[in-house]
């Protein structure tokens, strides 16, 4: 059971995975291109890339926004959680060593006491976005149940995965549930709000070149 | 007459010291014994990021049922097994290409044990399962 379990989640239901995050993240950002051809024609006439990267830059550059300076805790929150988030699973050594023996590639790892960390910042980063989400009136209003879930499909494959490196009871198990859940995770991204991770350069450069070209203002 | 028996309390001693040092014996055969074999503890790898894989070579192939040196110890030729064996070699001496390329190490380790183990549907399989903490 536990090795035709492995051997499906490491095999086939990984390809399918990859699969379905790559080609619906092409496809989202495809049909979102032809629904701004359609809808928003207008905004083509003064998009710019200037504009638009200038905005992208000030947005990525930590309290590099006028809301970010607003907002201290939740801008220093957010900046260690996505960073956290990306940089734990691919520079994970564990994962690196799966890696090079699927394809022969490898890179620099981060030392395992410093990704597992990161991971339980990943872990209390889901916590305060959900309390936020609870006990913020303005947030608590925009919520809905899939904004908990979301926190719960990222939550589940850290805590799992740091289960399985520190060998807690049943861990063979915890094994198995990282490697669906993580499997799961990538396949909502473009289908859930987590598909911001592909819109947020055009939501950002159509801002930055409404602003920057049409107002003549900042967008940050 | 009973004057040349040793007296109770020296007989328990004699005896105690009897299987201490029977005990002392098996265990430094076992030391020294180069085919008992507990770990797999490659000194090719100079720092290691995961306990030493729990391994009793004796017991594993027993229950595995391999007699056949060659199954893990093996000899490739132009990419073909052949039925020499590299007992005696060290891992690293092919499997090593240069000093920072202890990741080409761990990927075979890795390819070998849990490879075998997947295709017996046999043995360990996660991380956990062999690096043992």
């Amino acid at each position: 059971m536990m090795h035709e379990l492995y051997g499906f989640l490491r095999g086939p239901m990984l390809w399918v995975a990859l699969l379905v995050f790559f080609g619906g993240s092409g496809y989202r950002v495809a049909a979102m291109w032809r629904l701004a051809r359609k809808k928003d024609a207008v905004i083509f006439n003064y998009s710019s890339g200037y504009y638009a990267l200038r905005s992208i830059f000030h947005w990525l550059l930590p309290f590099g926004s006028r809301n970010m300076r607003n907002h201290p805790v939740m801008t220093v929150v957010a900046f260690v959680f996505h960073i956290c988030l990306f940089l734990v699973p691919l520079f994970l050594s564990a994962h690196i060593i799966l890696i090079k023996e699927s394809w022969n590639v490898s890179w620099p790892w981060l030392p395992d006491h410093a990704a597992d960390a990161m991971t339980w910042m990943v872990v209390a980063g889901c916590g305060f976005f959900a309390a936020r989400r609870i006990i913020q009136p303005d947030v608590r209003y925009l919520t809905s149940t899939s904004d908990y879930l979301i926190l719960a499909a990222i939550a589940v494959p850290f805590v799992s995965g740091t289960w399985a490196f520190h060998q807690w009871p049943a861990f063979p198990a915890a094994t198995l549930v990282h490697m669906a859940s993580a499997e799961i995770l990538l396949m909502i991204i473009p289908f859930t709000r987590l598909s911001h991770m592909l819109f947020f350069p055009f939501t950002r450069g159509y801002m930055g070149s409404e602003f920057g070209a049409v107002r003549k203002a900042r967008d940050w | 007459m009973i004057k040349h028996k040793l007296s109770y309390r020296k007989q328990k001693i004699f005896s105690g010291v009897a299987v201490f040092v029977f005990f002392l014996l098996i265990l430094a055969l076992r030391a020294f014994s180069t085919d008992y074999i507990e770990t797999v503890d490659d000194p090719a790898f100079e720092k290691r990021i995961r306990p030493a894989v729990v391994f009793y070579h004796d017991d594993h192939n027993d229950r595995a049922g391999i007699d056949d040196c060659s199954v893990c110890h093996h000899v490739y030729e132009n990419g073909i097994k052949t039925a020499d064996m590299s007992v005696g070699m060290a891992c690293s001496d092919c499997h090593m290409s240069g000093p920072a390329a202890a990741p080409d190490l761990i990927r075979v380790y890795h390819l070998q044990c849990r490879g075998c183990h997947l295709s017996e549907q046999a043995g360990p399989v996660t991380c956990g399962g062999c690096h043992k903490k």
